[in-house]
């Protein structure tokens, strides 16, 4: 390694003496720099060693949306017995004291059960913690009902990732949260985060198509009926259909089921879409009359449409 | 469009105010006056015919009368509501008889600030509209969410009204404060935005969606 020797006045070679920690010019044997830290790893991890003890890491990854990163440092109870009065007493003094995140953690806590409830990914978990951080920001949200603002907050993490849950299946893992609170909440959001930074909330309509990969594989359908369906979809949205697309979507199923040779009753349907039963049967007599430009080809031809039973 | 419609069999629509021809019907006008007195609302509910009054349910009294068919709710503090009515005039009138009533029971009532708060139409644009398209034009103002609520809620902020525009062709403005111009130039302003990208169907129209 070459360096600037201030002795010789010219770049000479420079030897690193780990055990001492300095630089040494090899020329005129000046210390060039000494006490260099050594940053390499104070000791070896072997792989089969994890688990919680593994020294190189300390703490969980840090967390930009906390006050302080996340950083704490807690006072752990003695091993054993209790220990002594003091050391107890350390213990709860230690939690009580002021914890400006606490609120943020419990709520993140929250929407992580929430999204594992759901199978969601990281992505939209940690997008939902961000739009609730923006919201409390606000102190404006302080009186509402934290379960629809939570569940609110994760619908609308969903729909700007493109995945779409219905209020149904967040109604379902969010404990208390009524349909209406989470729309009602989600409409709050919506103008707290119009209010902060001018109108970016960025919400795609929901379409009929967005469910169609998860109805199906909650009902075990064939990748042909899958994808007929789907195509279905497409070609309905072009008919002056009066439904929401959810039961669009729920009805369509039911056709292609019925269609095909394994054939779902109107209950697996209803259960898995959360469309009731007499919601698609509705929806199946608005469907009736455009059925043949809506079904493909290739999937069922004029006959079979003529056996679905008319409503 | 038949743009020299007729409106109700009455005279036909002038051109110049309503350019689209379309004319929305008043449905609601809700009102308020400050009687200026105090008022024994027991009293009232006791003496009058077709008073309502429980306090424990509501604090005030609430009293109908058959013409102009509305209900007025009255105050201790001497205001009153008065809902109901289908034009402005018949509001005024019928607060008037309102306020005429509780001064035959014996308070001297007046009929201070009357001011109209609300006024709800319905129209019918007979075309179907894509809501879809409507929201993606002017997402600004429209909340679309098909699983709350089938139709569209466009918050228009010049006038400040609110308009719930169904994909029958069928709108309902509400919230204006001032009757004619605003009302029917609201309608015609959003219509022609409407018809160029949301007539749905066979139309030539639906490729002008992209438009606008």
């Amino acid at each position: 390694m070459d360096a600037f020797c201030s002795d010789c006045k010219r770049q000479t070679e420079v030897v690193f003496d780990h055990s001492a920690g300095d630089t040494v010019c090899s020329e005129c044997g000046l210390v060039l720099e000494s006490h260099s830290i050594d940053e390499t790893s104070e000791w070896r991890t072997f792989a089969n060693e994890s688990g919680d003890n593994d020294p190189v890491r300390v703490g969980g990854p840090t967390n930009p949306l906390l006050a302080d990163g996340g950083l704490t440092t807690v006072i752990s109870k003695p091993n054993g017995t209790s220990g002594d009065f003091l050391s107890s007493s350390l213990g709860r003094w230690q939690n009580r004291g002021s914890n400006p995140d606490r609120g943020l953690i419990v709520a993140f806590k929250t929407i992580a059960t929430m999204a594992d409830r759901l199978g969601l990914v990281a992505t939209i978990k940690d997008r939902a913690n961000e739009i609730y951080k923006r919201v409390e920001d606000q102190k404006s949200s302080r009186g509402r009902n934290q379960d629809a603002l939570l569940a609110a907050c994760l619908y609308i993490a969903c729909r700007q990732e493109d995945k779409p849950r219905t209020v149904k299946e967040i109604c379902s893992v969010a404990n208390g949260a009524t349909k209406k609170e989470i729309g009602r909440a989600k409409e709050y959001i919506v103008k707290q985060l119009g209010l902060e930074t001018g109108q970016s909330v960025e919400m795609g309509t929901i379409h009929a198509g967005d469910f169609m990969r998860r109805f199906c594989s909650n009902l075990g359908m064939t990748n042909q009926t899958v994808k007929a369906a789907q195509e279905s979809v497409k070609k309905s949205e072009e008919f002056d259909i009066r439904r929401s697309p959810i039961s669009i979507a729920a009805a369509v199923i039911y056709i292609i089921t019925q269609l095909s040779d394994e054939k779902k009753p109107l209950r697996d349907i209803s259960v898995a879409t959360g469309v009731a039963e007499g919601t698609i049967r509705n929806s199946y007599k608005d469907l009736y009359p455009h059925l043949p430009k809506i079904i493909p080809a290739w999937y069922a031809k004029e006959e079979d449409l003529k056996s679905l039973q008319s409503p | 469009m038949a743009d020299d419609q007729e409106f109700d069999g009455s005279n036909p629509v002038d051109l110049s105010e309503h350019p689209s021809g379309i004319v929305p019907t008043l449905q609601n006008i809700v009102s308020t006056v400050n009687l200026d007195c105090k008022l024994d609302l027991k009293a009232i509910a006791l003496q009058a015919r077709n008073a309502e009054y429980n306090p424990k349910r509501f604090a005030a009294v609430v009293m109908r009368i058959r013409e102009p068919k509305t209900t007025a709710l009255i105050f201790a503090s001497g205001r009153m509501v008065c809902t109901g009515a289908k034009s402005e005039e018949g509001s005024k009138m019928a607060a008037r008889k309102y306020a005429r009533i509780v001064q035959k029971l014996g308070f001297p009532a007046k009929f201070k600030d009357f001011k109209i708060q609300n006024i709800v139409g319905s129209v019918d644009v007979k075309f179907p509209i894509k809501l879809e398209g409507l929201a993606m034009c002017h997402r600004d103002f429209s909340s679309y969410e098909p699983e709350m609520f089938p139709g569209l809620i466009y918050r228009m902020k010049v006038p400040k009204i609110v308009l719930l525009i169904f994909v029958s062709g069928k709108i309902v403005i509400t919230g204006a404060k001032v009757m004619s111009h605003f009302l029917f130039r609201v309608v015609s302003r959003v219509v022609p935005r409407k018809t160029s990208c949301a007539v749905l169907g066979f139309a030539k129209l639906a490729e002008n969606l992209v438009l606008c």
